[in-house]
């Protein structure tokens, strides 16, 4: 994977939980153009293994001298938020991947409809550059849990104000996904970001009001949750690997030094695809890629967030 | 056609169905359609509201009084299917997410209709279709770019520039239109036998 160095110009906390990093390339370049909706991963060489996270750029894809990632402090986290938050520093230098977008705006949209919750905001910063450089007609929902947890809200304000609605839980201000989406004008694409039990209520409302599949784009990225140890037997390379409870299988072919593909590492690319050729277990699938046809087939997984309750897994690699 | 020889292009038409997940359906035939239109609305009725626009212009039978009496629904009857797609447009203009879009009638008229949804960012595979009546072709000329329509022939004589247009199945969804080129550009006058096949 072609990797980018970037050092870390300032650090700024901006809501309860969440660290904003403000990136600049190492060398004193140019960073690569990105579109809206983009991410980056970050390789994070914490002591005893290096984690990888997806993090959405939430700077303008005009400014070509900084990109802008926030953080937020998973509470169960296997380490890679804690990582950024104690042990990045202003002038750390952090290699990062070239940005790819899984979230794009759609270009014959009339109307885009952006769908917020939480730290799922990051995404929608940078689009919200792209469509008002492009006069794009939008409507931007955020929904937090507090004042304190609402990263960025200020800023919106003073930028988009006519365009955002802001949603506060703790007052009881919730988004109702069905009257929003009734009233929305034909040719109109919804965007969903935030926590899985947010965007997953979005998308199937949508489906259920009859919103055609193309018209609707989400974005989670998922930590790879924990589970018990099993094996990996690789079938093609004759290895066997021990996936660890708090480790991903994908973190556990690179640590084995297995050259495994990866892009988004959270469930939602489809890039790392493996076929699986048996196991003495079940398979756990985690991910938003695969259909529940290929799920129930055993016959492929995603080692990024999935993993397997079992004794052994065997891998056609 | 030669067996296993497919331009992907070419559009498969089935039969209108209903799509229950929705908010709202619109239902547009013309001529042969209401045929179709009396087929939906055999099956199993939505809950949701339904509109049907209708023009007789075209029909070999008359499916008016047969529509007026199995349409349990809102029916607008216009004379001429520029009416209807005038209607057709100015309701667009209103309508909400989740409006499910069915349309019988010739693939001029049914490409008419997915033409004015697309001004409001509907894709055609989400307008349903079903070809009624005739086979007819609107045909592209690449040489002059003019569109002759209702060909029913292997070979047609090009509205704008006159030239022998060989009729192929590769189609534009833009224009609603199958791509013709001059059959006899290589030995001029030599042109095959023209035969009906698109009755």
């Amino acid at each position: 994977m072609s990797q980018l160095q970037v050092k870390v110009a300032s650090i700024q906390d901006v809501s309860a939980g969440v660290r904003h990093f403000t990136l600049v390339d190492a060398h004193g370049g140019e960073l690569p153009a990105f579109s809206g909706g983009s991410h980056i991963v970050v390789t994070m060489p914490a002591p005893g293994r290096t984690y990888r996270n997806a993090y959405s750029l939430l700077s303008s894809p005009e400014d070509r001298a900084h990109y802008e990632i926030a953080v937020h402090r998973q509470p169960q986290s296997r380490g890679g938020s804690i990582y950024m938050h104690e042990e990045v520093k202003v002038g750390s230098v952090l290699d990062i991947s070239y940005p790819v977008n899984l979230f794009a705006l759609s270009r014959v949209a009339k109307h885009h409809l952006l769908i917020a919750g939480g730290i799922g905001i990051t995404p929608f910063m940078a689009q919200i550059h792209d469509l008002e450089r492009l006069g794009g007609d939008y409507s931007l929902h955020y929904g937090f849990r507090s004042r304190e947890h609402a990263a960025f809200a200020d800023a919106l304000k003073g930028r988009v104000s006519q365009r955002a609605v802001c949603y506060d839980e703790s007052l009881g201000q919730r988004m109702d996904f069905d009257a929003l989406l009734r009233a929305q004008p034909l040719g109109t694409h919804v965007y969903a970001c935030g926590p899985q039990g947010m965007v997953e209520a979005l998308v199937s409302t949508a489906r259920a009001l009859g919103w055609p599949e193309h018209h609707i784009h989400s974005e989670q990225f998922l930590a790879p949750p924990v589970g018990e140890p099993f094996t990996l037997k690789l079938s093609k390379s004759e290895l066997e690997i021990t996936v660890q409870g708090d480790m991903s299988m994908l973190e556990a072919l690179e640590a084995a030094g297995v050259d495994a593909p990866s892009l988004c590492r959270g469930g939602a690319c489809g890039r790392c695809e493996l076929e699986v050729l048996g196991t003495d277990g079940e398979l756990q699938h985690h991910d938003h890629y695969l259909s529940d046809a290929d799920k129930a087939s055993g016959r492929k997984i995603m080692p990024c967030v999935s993993r397997a309750k079992c004794g052994y897994l065997e891998l056609n690699l | 056609m030669e067996r296993g020889y497919w331009i992907r292009s070419k559009p498969v038409y089935t039969a209108l169905l209903w799509n229950d997940k929705a908010t709202a359906h619109a239902v547009l035939a013309a001529g042969d359609g209401g045929l179709a239109v009396l087929k939906l609305f055999q099956q199993a009725l939505p809950e949701q509201p339904i509109t049907v626009f209708y023009s007789p212009a075209g029909a070999d039978k008359d499916y008016l009084p047969a529509l007026q009496a199995a349409v349990d629904a809102d029916l607008r009857v216009f004379a001429t299917t520029a009416e209807l797609l005038a209607a057709w447009a100015d309701y667009l203009a209103t309508a909400r997410m989740g409006l499910r879009i069915y349309t019988a009638g010739t693939e001029k008229f049914m490409w008419d209709v997915t033409d004015a949804a697309a001004d409001f960012g509907i894709l055609n595979q989400d307008v349903m279709k079903e070809l009624t009546g005739s086979l007819a072709r609107s045909v592209y000329c690449v040489h002059c770019k003019s569109l002759t329509h209702e060909v029913t022939s292997n070979i047609a004589t090009c509205s704008g520039c006159g030239r022998q247009l060989f009729v192929r199945d590769h189609f534009s969804r833009r224009m609603g239109a199958y791509m013709g080129l001059m059959v006899d550009a290589e030995n001029p006058g030599e042109v095959p036998q023209i035969e009906e096949i698109y009755p």
